[in-house]
């Protein structure tokens, strides 16, 4: 359960569209940090540009509002500066794939030790619903009016390729699971990066027939299928259904890490 | 404890009514003061947290807190105890 006080009482109710699930991503992230018993003032919040990134105003911790696509690099700021500090960084889809794609290969690189959570809702909330890179193929936005042509980026495969010590994939929908892969990711040293997939009815789901709320939850989860259930798949050789996304740990590791306090 | 939904805070996704195993939330009907239509709860005292948080001590379900995106639903104390009749369907 989260505690109230973590919340900045005079800023909510937020700005975010009704159904959003950005707002569910903040609640799970706050009961993992809750879980692990981190006080306010040793706590920082950071995040880029985006409806995501506006995640840190509504908590009340130490934070950091930066540029576009640049929240990594603040953070790797952060925590060389401030080794005592834990970091957690709000990102986007659009704020870590598109613009922030370079910082993001080489903070996983680096693996440094800080916790990467990104709300991929497939689509550029909050600009008018322009394709991001990881708008799936064949979904219709304003800037792909006849359907994505281009392949969407994989973010937590990325994630695994360069190097980070722990990454994880679920949705909105699974709320205890997100929870407790952040809790995973924040005691793990080193880059912890977890893709949280959530709805986007306003933007994403207009154009794409999902218009409901209700409607996108549900294309969610059952769209989603574990890690173990597909590796199963490939081993069976069975085909693995149509748009279906791997959810569960995908990797857990322990490479050097960066920034750690001994 | 008793289950409540913020009204000032509740934006009508009705997301509560998707997730609850017990089907407390149902949509609503009639705009509140600011123009939203809340789900209303329908015989809330069946809700697995409301009545045995205090004997385990410890949150038990809720999933519809967790998931809620605006933070509309709270658990409050019952300031008198009030002796109400528990109806559980199985």
């Amino acid at each position: 359960m989260i505690a109230p006080d973590w919340f900045r009482d005079d800023r909510l109710p937020h700005i975010y569209c009704t159904g959003c699930g950005n707002g569910t991503v903040i609640n799970c992230t706050l009961a993992a940090v809750e879980e692990m018993g981190w006080k306010r003032d040793e706590t920082v919040f950071v995040s880029g540009i985006g409806c995501s990134s506006r995640a840190p105003g509504y908590i009340l911790t130490d934070s950091l509002h930066t540029t576009h696509g640049r929240a990594l690099a603040f953070a790797t700021g952060v925590k060389m500066a401030r080794p005592d500090l834990h970091v957690v960084v709000f990102t986007g889809d659009g704020d870590l794939a598109a613009i922030g794609g370079n910082h993001f290969i080489h903070a996983c690189r680096r693996n440094v030790d800080m916790t990467v959570i990104c709300m991929n809702n497939h689509i550029y909330g909050m600009t008018g619903g322009q394709g991001s890179p990881t708008t799936p193929a064949g979904a219709i936005s304003t800037t792909t009016p006849y359907g994505m042509s281009e392949p969407a980026f994989d973010l937590a495969e990325l994630a695994v390729a360069a190097g980070a010590n722990y990454v994880a994939r679920w949705t909105s929908y699974h709320v205890k699971e997100l929870t407790k892969a952040v809790a995973a990711g924040l005691q793990t040293p080193g880059l912890a990066f977890i893709e949280a997939r959530t709805q986007c009815p306003t933007n994403y789901g207009r154009h794409n027939k999902l218009r409901r709320v209700s409607d996108m939850i549900e294309h969610l989860r059952s769209h989603a299928i574990l890690v173990q259930k597909h590796d199963r798949l490939v081993a069976e050789g069975k085909p693995i259904p149509e748009g279906a996304f791997t959810v569960g740990e995908l990797v857990r590791r322990n490479r050097p890490a960066m920034g750690v306090q001994r | 404890m008793k289950l409540v939904i913020d009204e000032s805070r509740c934006k009508g996704c009705n997301l509560c009514v998707l997730v609850c195993p017990y089907g407390i939330f149902q949509e609503g009907t009639e705009l509140n003061s600011r123009g939203i239509v809340t789900p209303v709860l329908d015989r809330p005292e069946r809700c697995t947290n409301c009545r045995l948080q205090a004997l385990y001590g410890r949150m038990l379900c809720g999933v519809c807190h967790m998931i809620c995106p605006d933070q509309a639903i709270n658990w409050v104390e019952e300031k008198p105890f009030e002796p109400h009749k528990v109806e559980v369907e199985f």
